[in-house]
């Protein structure tokens, strides 16, 4: 069974949410909430949201975040100077170079040693390695346990992931949190299929039909303990509310002009969808843009996605930004590995996970900064070396988790990340 | 002799670069190679010893040269066209030619004038003794069907100079006019690009290489056929014949090497026809253009980006991944 440790939602009571969380922004001295850090802090992560923009396959930090001009390694693309003097990205990212100071910091030095798909993106899903007795949660159903609410109508954690290829290695598992923390995860467009109430069901039919299984669920469970079954349950309660967030994913609700900004694509359309999603209040989005795997002709390959991620992503921030929303969310990117320095002989790139790049905006982030540093031809990262774990801290300590906290599977206390784990404090405000 | 009866290695020559584009000075086996680096190389690949020579001037990959004379015209990623004396090295001319990558060279049959295309999606047709900008065409998309940016691959001059055949990574092919600028056909051959919709959302693929035919009436292009894994350059070889005036397909050759044809050189009676290439690996492909099909097909040690031809057909040069060469034919 699940036994979750002090957090939010043990402190306001599940019960009666709702109230207790009106009760706590009314009187916070009262209950001397600030005087204890757990507390503290799980008051600092109230609102706060996390976009995901996963770049399936190893996008290359060389021609992103991390460019190495001039050198045998570098490629053809030029360097150009960003917002923050003294800090060059690749030229195929003039809109982010333009944005870095306000927006964004840099993570140079990623050296998570996996250069396999599966591996690693389970490794950069999870922020740890596999154990066998224990099933994690991935980043999203944590963050989903983290910032949702109890008495949320909007999804916990959606998960986009259209292309075919490497869908199988983007895992979403909620693992010992339970079924509560799936991601509603669409794989067919934008819009997640078979939420709308059947045009032969009235609302009262539907209603009904959900008390009736509410009632046979109840009686199936008394007597019995299963934390699945309760999770299960709780899903279901959640139907009707998840049936009212349909017109989210609906950017046909979006002024045109709103939509020129993100552009026709399909990768466009979804962080449009993402930015509805988490107005709405939804913790976490995922965004998967697939597929970033340039074996051969890597030059184009990153001509073509990587013009796509400058304009996206800016626009997205400048979005997010110009609603009020960045200040509460935090928009990552982040691959299962970057590409090798070594250009072969078909002009592509090959897997690498010895010293790549992320980047961090928004929420928690102090922008501007760049962490960490490949060596001149980026082969081996020479200052600042972290693996995915002190990358999720930073995640987690950005929203305003305590990174250091136990959850609970029966007696066994599971730590969010490894213990000893330092988040990367140079990059958070 | 419908096709070359020979195709032995001469010798070759290694380098750590990437070398993308080639001139070679007439009658001789002095080459000049473009390469990863920015620099140019200066090569006699037919000396006993031969010795590599550099000439710095580019920021980025040089991929085009044309080699008018003693005068010898570079072009690269960063955009630039430079002007250069091939005895003394030095630079006669610098031209911020184009915004976005040049792609390619060709030169006329008169060594007057020189044709660049780069991915700002423009031929520019440059004077060589003036530097003099001729014409300024324009009849590429810049942007593919789906939205990305397109990329303007190759260029070439027919036999008398009386046209210019430009194409790019969507397949669409424009003949120009070289006197007037006016474009007097258009052609499509769709089947050297991938897009795929599905497993990775993206393209890859695109018109590589481009020549007329000693009689000018019919042209050549090159690249890759229909890939299924587009990680990779994981397709066949692809090859199409046009007569270009009636916009007729006159053939197309799937080679069973797999790889992008990035060059191409005629045989001078026009019954055969020489692509080369490469993915991971290289190829030298030999298609004969009577019988229709692909004579022979070679394994070479370096995928290969560019080939020209002695003057008597009985050399072929080449330049490409870490490597020049010469084979005997």
């Amino acid at each position: 069974m699940t036994d979750l440790s002090l957090s939010r939602r043990n402190f306001l009571g599940a019960s009666a949410a709702t109230a207790a969380t009106a009760a706590v922004a009314a009187d916070m001295t009262s209950l001397d909430v600030l005087q204890n850090p757990l507390l503290a802090g799980e008051l600092k992560q109230q609102g706060k949201r996390v976009i995901l923009l996963w770049l399936a396959g190893g996008a290359s930090q060389l021609e992103t975040f991390d460019p190495k001009p001039g050198r045998p390694t570098g490629g053809p693309y030029r360097a150009i100077n960003t917002s923050v003097p003294g800090v060059q990205i690749s030229e195929l990212m003039p809109k982010m170079a333009s944005r870095l100071s306000k927006y964004t910091s840099i993570i140079r030095s990623l050296d998570t040693k996996n250069a396999d798909h599966g591996g690693g993106a389970r490794l950069m899903h999870l922020g740890r390695r596999d154990e066998p007795t224990v099933k994690y949660p991935d980043l999203g159903a944590v963050l989903a346990r983290e910032l949702g609410r109890i008495d949320s109508q909007v999804p916990d954690y959606v998960s986009f992931y259209t292309a075919t290829e490497g869908r199988g290695n983007a895992i979403s598992q909620s693992g010992f949190l339970g079924a509560r923390y799936n991601a509603m995860f669409l794989t067919q467009g934008n819009v997640p299929p078979n939420l709308s109430r059947l045009a032969e069901i009235s609302d009262l039919d539907h209603q009904q039909r959900g008390e009736l299984r509410k009632l046979l669920s109840e009686r199936f469970a008394d007597g019995r303990q299963s934390a699945s079954l309760a999770s299960h349950n709780e899903s279901y309660s959640r139907v009707r509310g998840l049936m009212a967030s349909e017109t989210l994913f609906d950017i046909s609700k979006e002024s045109q002009s709103v939509r020129d900004k993100y552009g026709p694509t399909l990768f466009g359309e979804q962080c449009l969808v993402a930015r509805r999603l988490v107005e709405a209040g939804v913790p976490f989005v995922k965004i998967s843009r697939a597929w970033w795997d340039s074996h051969g002709q890597n030059f184009e390959t990153h001509l073509e996605l990587v013009s796509e991620l400058d304009h996206v992503m800016s626009a997205l921030l400048d979005d997010l930004s110009e609603r009020g929303l960045l200040e509460n969310t935090l928009v990552v990117t982040l691959s299962e590995f970057g590409r090798t320095p070594q250009i072969n002989s078909s002009l592509g790139r090959d897997h690498f996970a010895s010293a790549w790049s992320s980047s961090l905006s928004g929420c928690g982030i102090k922008p501007g900064t760049v962490y960490g540093a490949s060596d001149e031809d980026g082969r081996t990262v020479k200052d600042g070396k972290i693996g995915a774990a002190e990358l999720f801290a930073t995640i987690y300590r950005a929203v305003g988790i305590d990174h250091r906290k136990d959850y609970h599977v029966g007696a066994r206390p599971l730590p969010l990340t490894d213990p000893g784990t330092k988040p990367v404090t140079e990059v958070l405000a | 002799m419908a096709t070359p009866e020979k195709f032995k290695l001469l010798k070759d020559q290694g380098r750590p670069e990437i070398l993308l584009s080639l001139a070679r000075v007439k009658d001789t086996g002095r080459l000049f190679l473009g390469a990863s680096d920015g620099k140019i190389y200066d090569l006699d690949l037919l000396a006993e010893k031969p010795e590599f020579k550099s000439w710095e001037g580019h920021q980025s990959y040089v991929t085009g040269l044309a080699l008018a004379g003693e005068t010898l015209v570079s072009g690269s990623y960063d955009g630039k066209l430079i002007w250069r004396d091939i005895t003394s090295g030095e630079i006669k001319r610098t031209l911020e030619a184009h915004s976005r990558w040049i792609r390619k060279l060709a030169l006329s049959p008169d060594a007057k004038r020189v044709a660049s295309v780069a991915d700002d999606m423009v031929c520019r047709v440059f004077e060589i003794e003036t530097g003099k900008q001729v014409h300024e065409l324009h009849g590429h998309e810049a942007r593919t069907p789906n939205h990305f940016p397109s990329m303007l691959y190759t260029v070439a001059f027919s036999p008398t100079g009386q046209h210019l055949a430009t194409a790019d990574r969507v397949g669409h092919i424009c003949i120009w006019d070289a006197s007037t600028g006016s474009k007097v056909q258009s052609l499509d051959a769709p089947g050297f690009y991938t897009w795929d919709a599905k497993q990775r959302i993206h393209s890859i693929g695109g018109i590589r290489s481009l020549a007329f035919s000693p009689d000018g009436t019919q042209i050549v292009v090159g690249g890759i056929g229909h890939i299924g894994n587009i990680d990779h350059l994981d397709g066949p070889s692809r090859v199409e014949l046009f007569a270009w005036e009636k916009a007729e397909k006159v053939h197309e050759f799937l080679g069973d090497a797999k790889g992008l044809v990035e060059s191409f050189a005629f045989g001078p009676d026009g019954k055969w026809l020489i692509g080369a290439g490469g993915d991971n690996g290289g190829f030298v492909q030999i298609y004969d253009l009577e019988a229709k099909k692909v004579a022979r097909s070679e394994k070479v040690p370096m995928h290969v980006h560019s080939i020209t031809l002695s003057e008597t057909a009985d050399k072929l040069f080449a330049c490409g991944h870490g490597k020049a060469a010469v084979w005997e034919l």
